[in-house]
């Protein structure tokens, strides 16, 4: 099957918290997606992000990660000896332990509603459009055209002040 | 693109139990509640003041943010594979007030007669009034409610509102009172169509509800920022807003929300000249009753217990109008919840 990625846009992200609520829903109450927000409050939503060459699976002793034929990075529970190992390598600190399930979890990109047929709730819901699910051609092109039609929202007519500082600057004037 | 899927979690419409839930409202909490109540087979039936579903993500918050097909997509699809019935321009009241956007419907159903003849009604009326702030000639002309001018703007642009509704911005002064996320996008938007924009703000950036990041996005666009000031009064002109009158603040002691207190600086006062002010201050819950139908706190919110019912057994309430002025998601949160509450005290578990 075709890998499938699952793909935040942080630029169109507007930190309304609607991909960490049903993901909340659905996981009974521990959201795999979770919103951060820096000292300026910008609001970052931070789950796994697949990776193609995934540092944690690369690292983890007992072969408990691997990827399904969505191209999701999974854990088999029962193979976890909660060692960490994946939360060292991770650069977004995603693998969370759970006491209770005693295993690693983590974002599955929805398993079981792919399983059903259904995708990803937090890409299924967001109302800002900043989450895309599907196959990486496809992905990329959704995240241009939601760029893109930004744009003429954004745009004013500027200074030549204004334009000679955003030049020199290297600052990008939305 | 692809509209919300309100109904996330099913694929198609399951075995209808043949109850019918009236849901009051169709903003992110009553799309979101209607979209688990198909799911577990009830007939769901949404009333809605204005002439398409969507409510504040539709019709106040900027494209840019929340793109209007997405909305629409959604709603539709509630309507089309889930028979969800939408009845717009009709507005649920007990009692009477005047909200913003009234100038939308065209017939009024009691919340009575939705608890009648329904078997459960969900209350997700949102916060469609503004917060007034109480100063000499806060009623000029000239001054606009944010929500009124943001729904004039995206209204025009949805063909709802005629063009000489919205004021010609392009040149003008604009000055915003406040600094959430309301204050922030009509800033933005004001700031498109043309308008010099000025943000006054009693506490710091620091402090700001919609926070530095948004701001200064604002301020990189030519918007300017004033911080510590707090509006004494506005000066007119033949009935016509002319400037603003501002204190200079400093900063006390942390209130109830954990944020220093703003004192204004006795003997400080200046003013701005302006050619429209808004006040950003707040926006205030409007559920469909103003009497002693169902139970309301002091700040207009309903009242629900842990199964986010009324005080109206059968009448269940969720999203801004019971926890006031929050996030999209949060109020989707809310509206799921509720609808799971529904959902089991239909089936006669709760």
């Amino acid at each position: 099957m075709e890998r499938k990625y699952l793909y935040l846009d942080y630029l169109t992200c507007i930190g309304c918290e609607t991909c960490e609520t049903v993901c909340d829903f659905i996981h009974g109450g521990n959201p795999h997606i979770r919103i951060y927000v820096t000292e300026n409050k910008q609001y970052l939503p931070i789950n796994c992000k697949h990776c193609d060459d995934a540092p944690c699976l690369r690292v983890c002793p007992t072969n408990a990660i691997y990827r399904d034929e969505d191209g999701a990075v999974r854990i088999a529970e029962n193979r976890c000896i909660g060692c960490l190992a994946c939360l060292q390598v991770c650069p977004y600190g995603v693998p969370f332990y759970s006491l209770k399930v005693k295993a690693i979890t983590k974002c599955d990109m929805c398993a079981e509603r792919r399983e059903e047929g259904l995708e990803p709730a937090c890409a299924e819901m967001c109302p800002a459009e900043a989450i895309q699910y599907g196959p990486l051609e496809m992905v990329l092109e959704l995240v241009n055209e939601r760029r893109a039609k930004n744009i003429p929202e954004h745009r004013r007519e500027i200074t030549k002040e204004e334009l000679r500082k955003s030049v020199s600057s290297g600052y990008v004037l939305l | 693109m692809k509209g919300m899927k309100f109904s996330f979690l099913c694929k198609k419409k399951p075995q209808p139990t043949g109850k019918r839930v009236a849901i009051v409202g169709a903003g992110p909490a009553g799309l979101t509640a209607a979209g688990y109540l198909v799911c577990k087979g009830h007939n769901v039936d949404i009333y809605d003041k204005m002439p398409e579903p969507g409510g504040l993500m539709l019709f106040v918050i900027p494209e840019f943010r929340i793109p209007v097909e997405r909305v629409r997509l959604g709603a539709k699809e509630l309507e089309e594979e889930f028979e969800v019935t939408y009845y717009p321009r009709t507005k649920v009241m007990e009692g009477e007030r005047l909200d913003e956007g009234d100038e939308f419907y065209e017939r009024v159903v009691g919340l009575d007669e939705l608890r009648e003849n329904y078997d459960a009604v969900l209350i997700a009326t949102g916060i469609w009034n503004v917060r007034r702030i109480g100063i000499p000639g806060d009623d000029l002309e000239g001054i606009l409610s944010p929500l009124e001018l943001l729904f004039w703007i995206k209204g025009h642009e949805l063909g709802y509102v005629p063009g000489e509704k919205v004021p010609d911005l392009k040149g003008k002064k604009v000055g915003i009172i406040g600094a959430g996320l309301t204050a922030v996008d009509t800033a933005f938007e004001c700031s498109r169509l043309g308008a010099d924009v000025e943000i006054f703000y009693r506490r710091t950036i620091r402090e700001a509800p919609a926070g530095a990041y948004e701001i200064n996005i604002l301020r990189n666009r030519g918007v300017k920022w004033f911080e510590l000031v707090t509006p004494k009064r506005v000066i007119g002109e033949n009935g016509r807003v002319k400037a603003i009158e501002l204190l200079r603040t400093r900063l006390g002691k942390p209130d109830e929300t954990g944020r220093r207190r703003p004192i204004p600086i006795e003997g400080s006062e200046f003013q701005v000249p302006v050619d429209y002010l808004v006040f950003a201050i707040g926006m205030v819950s409007t559920p469909p009753v103003n009497g002693e139908y169902l139970a309301t706190d002091n700040r207009g919110r309903i009242v629900v217990d842990g199964r986010h019912m009324t005080s109206v057994e059968g009448i269940f309430a969720a999203g801004d109008v019971v926890n006031g002025p929050t996030k999209v998601g949060r109020a989707i949160k809310d509206g799921l919840y509720a609808a799971v509450s529904i959902d089991e005290w239909l089936r006669g578990e709760l």
